[in-house]
């Protein structure tokens, strides 16, 4: 420690303004991403992330430079001869191909890592400030209870948007650009809203649901466990009545993965036809229920945020 | 130092319930500057008040307030600076990232929250230490990141719970340095304490909690003139201990005097008008005192009067 005499040299009264605690939410939110990257634990998850990246990336290139440049020729796959463009049949269910699908498939694959992540990272983030005890740390800073749930939301949608929006938007750069770009871009403006439509309904709904059943289980697994149940079971469960049962395509509904990516569908603008597998609700009901899940969130955060009090 | 005449920490008639159990019952209490040091057994309520006092807790009954702001609202937590007693830190962040990030959570941009964090960290002693990994820290050098969060955005008001736990003689004699440097400079300290010589080493004002009150508050020598109930107990120690004793039973304010070998135990009401009367009598008599120690005017024994136990908590 210095001398008593110049102790206090360097640590003077601040004289300037302190900015609005939406600045504290945004720092908290930095943090919070920066927890989620330094953990080892979920880099090979980040790993596969980046491969499906990839996949999407030179998968696009190599259709359009089959297309164009052997489409017509004739080559030798294990001692047959095949049509060069039969190769790549089994890349049309991913439709890369710059369209509407293109990205909502890509979206779906980036979100599931995204949500195996989150489910894991939910305690690091949130559990862990009210197991351990950290929360006094922040509410003793001039920020509300209301900031520090922004805050820990801003963290995830950074996340989030980092693995889905980010890349998707490459993803339509690379397609303009293999494409022909002067009227690509003009003609798939809807696309581009798409992506940020459905980056903004995973965003918003994932990082409330995961702040509300992490303020509510605290705990890793037992927040595994409740996420297994919305993301896998509900989604067994609805798959087993529309397509099993043969019941009213609305029992989907509970599969709330699917309702994000019915949103995210009808942000792109996609065919309702093309939809796999077809017996598929409203878009408009899919989208209730999203809200209605993000209400549930906000009302619930609200109850036990908003009035926490640090009492042990 | 703010012109503001407000109080700087004021509690009105504050009550505060945990389901049916009282934690806080009528609490008034006002403080303006200075060191208060917050003593009381565990369970007497410290924890609440301070916690009341940071806005981590809302009153059920009663108004805390900030520089006339209400403690709950996040706009008087600028003007106050917690360091809980625990630490729940995230221990892969070095400790300079974790002041850098707390100081940003207050609102800094970006340089000055460097400045702010750096600065801090040379004031509690951890600059040359800052950038090794929270969990690497011993437990007095996680104390000082904690008092550095605490004191990063320049708060008027510094509380303090149990701050010098785990921290080794030296350091304890650093911080004590520290605070007292820091109320000099104008900041109010709320401290709590179960360390009471380190207590009374650093402030003579304390306020005692106990079941959930404000058992008593002012300067030790305040508290204890206040117990006409518990006489002050002196070891005089005198060449002739039976002609002290004749002498000392003469007086008003003396109650009891237990003779021994070397000098007499007096017990006296009213300690200031007798330490005045016994001065006068020394002079008068030209008694030979060698050595005057009050036994039971620490903060130990005050708070064992006023809690009924031993003084220890």
């Amino acid at each position: 420690m210095p001398p008593a005499s110049d102790a206090l040299l360097r640590y003077r009264p601040w004289r300037g303004t302190l900015r609005s605690p939406i600045f504290g939410a945004l720092a908290m939110g930095r943090v919070s991403l920066r927890l989620m990257v330094r953990r080892r634990l979920f880099w090979g998850l980040y790993g596969l992330a980046l491969m499906v990246f990839f996949f999407f990336f030179y998968g696009q290139y190599l259709v359009v430079w089959i297309q164009q440049q052997t489409a017509g020729q004739t080559v030798f796959f294990g001692g047959m001869p095949v049509k060069a463009a039969d190769l790549t049949k089994f890349l049309d269910r991913l439709a890369l191909n710059g369209s509407g699908h293109t990205f909502a498939n890509y979206i779906w694959f980036q979100g599931y890592i995204a949500m195996i992540v989150l489910a894991l990272a939910g305690a690091v983030l949130v559990g862990n400030d009210f197991h351990h005890g950290s929360l006094p740390y922040y509410l003793s800073k001039p920020i509300a209870r209301r900031h520090y749930v922004l805050g820990k939301c801003l963290g995830i949608a950074m996340f989030i948007n980092l693995l889905t929006t980010v890349p998707g938007v490459v993803l339509y750069i690379q397609a303009g650009l293999l494409y022909d770009w002067k009227t690509y871009y003009a003609d798939h403006l809807r696309e581009l809203a798409g992506i940020f439509g459905y980056g903004a309904t995973l965003t918003v709904a994932l990082s409330l649901l995961l702040v509300a059943t992490a303020v509510g289980v605290r705990r890793t697994v037992p927040l595994v466990m409740v996420w297994t149940g919305i993301f896998v079971l509900c989604r067994m469960l609805g798959g087993f009545l529309v397509d099993g049962q043969n019941l009213d395509p609305r029992w989907r509904l509970i599969d709330f993965w699917n309702d994000l990516y019915l949103v995210g569908l009808g942000c792109l603008g996609v065919d309702r036809a093309t939809l796999r597998p077809p017996a598929q609700p409203e878009v408009w009901e899919a989208a209730l229920v999203v809200g209605g899940v993000c209400i549930a969130c906000v009302l619930y955060l609200r109850r036990r945020i908003h009035a926490v009090e640090i009492v042990s | 130092m703010s012109m503001d005449p407000s109080p700087l920490l004021l509690f009105e008639q504050v009550s505060k319930w945990f389901g049916p159990v009282l934690g806080l019952n009528q609490i008034t209490l006002e403080l303006t500057g200075g060191i208060t040091g917050l003593v009381g057994a565990n369970g007497a309520g410290k924890s609440t008040l301070i916690r009341l006092a940071t806005g981590q807790s809302r009153p059920s009954l009663g108004r805390v307030t900030v520089r006339g702001v209400d403690a709950w609202d996040w706009r008087a937590r600028r003007l106050v600076g917690y360091c809980p007693d625990h630490d729940a830190f995230y221990e892969d962040m070095t400790g300079r990232d974790f002041v850098h990030a707390m100081a940003r959570l207050c609102g800094y941009p970006r340089a000055d929250a460097r400045r702010r964090a750096d600065s801090t960290l040379d004031l509690v002693g951890m600059a040359d230490r800052a950038d090794r990994k929270l969990r690497g820290y011993s437990k007095g050098m996680r104390q000082r990141v904690k008092l550095a969060q605490a004191l990063v955005h320049d708060p008027e008001l510094l509380v303090l719970d149990e701050p010098l736990g785990g921290i080794d003689p030296v350091g304890r004699q650093e911080m004590l340095d520290l605070f007292r440097r820091l109320a000099a400079s104008g900041k109010c300290l709320l401290v709590s304490s179960h360390e009471l010589e380190e207590l009374e080493k650093l402030t003579n004002h304390v306020a005692v909690m106990a079941r959930g009150r404000i058992a008593a508050v002012g300067t030790l020598q305040q508290i204890r003139d206040l117990m006409d109930d518990f006489p002050l107990s002196v070891r005089i120690e005198v060449d002739h201990p039976r002609e002290l004793a004749r002498h000392l039973l003469a007086m008003p304010d003396v109650v009891g005097v237990d003779v021994e070998a070397e000098g007499v135990v007096v017990r006296a009401r009213h300690p200031q008008k007798f330490f005045r009367a016994f001065g006068t009598l020394v002079v008068e008599t030209e008694l030979d005192v060698r050595r005057l120690d009050p036994l039971d005017d620490s903060a130990h024994a005050i708070l064992g009067y006023l809690l009924g136990g031993s003084g220890k908590t």
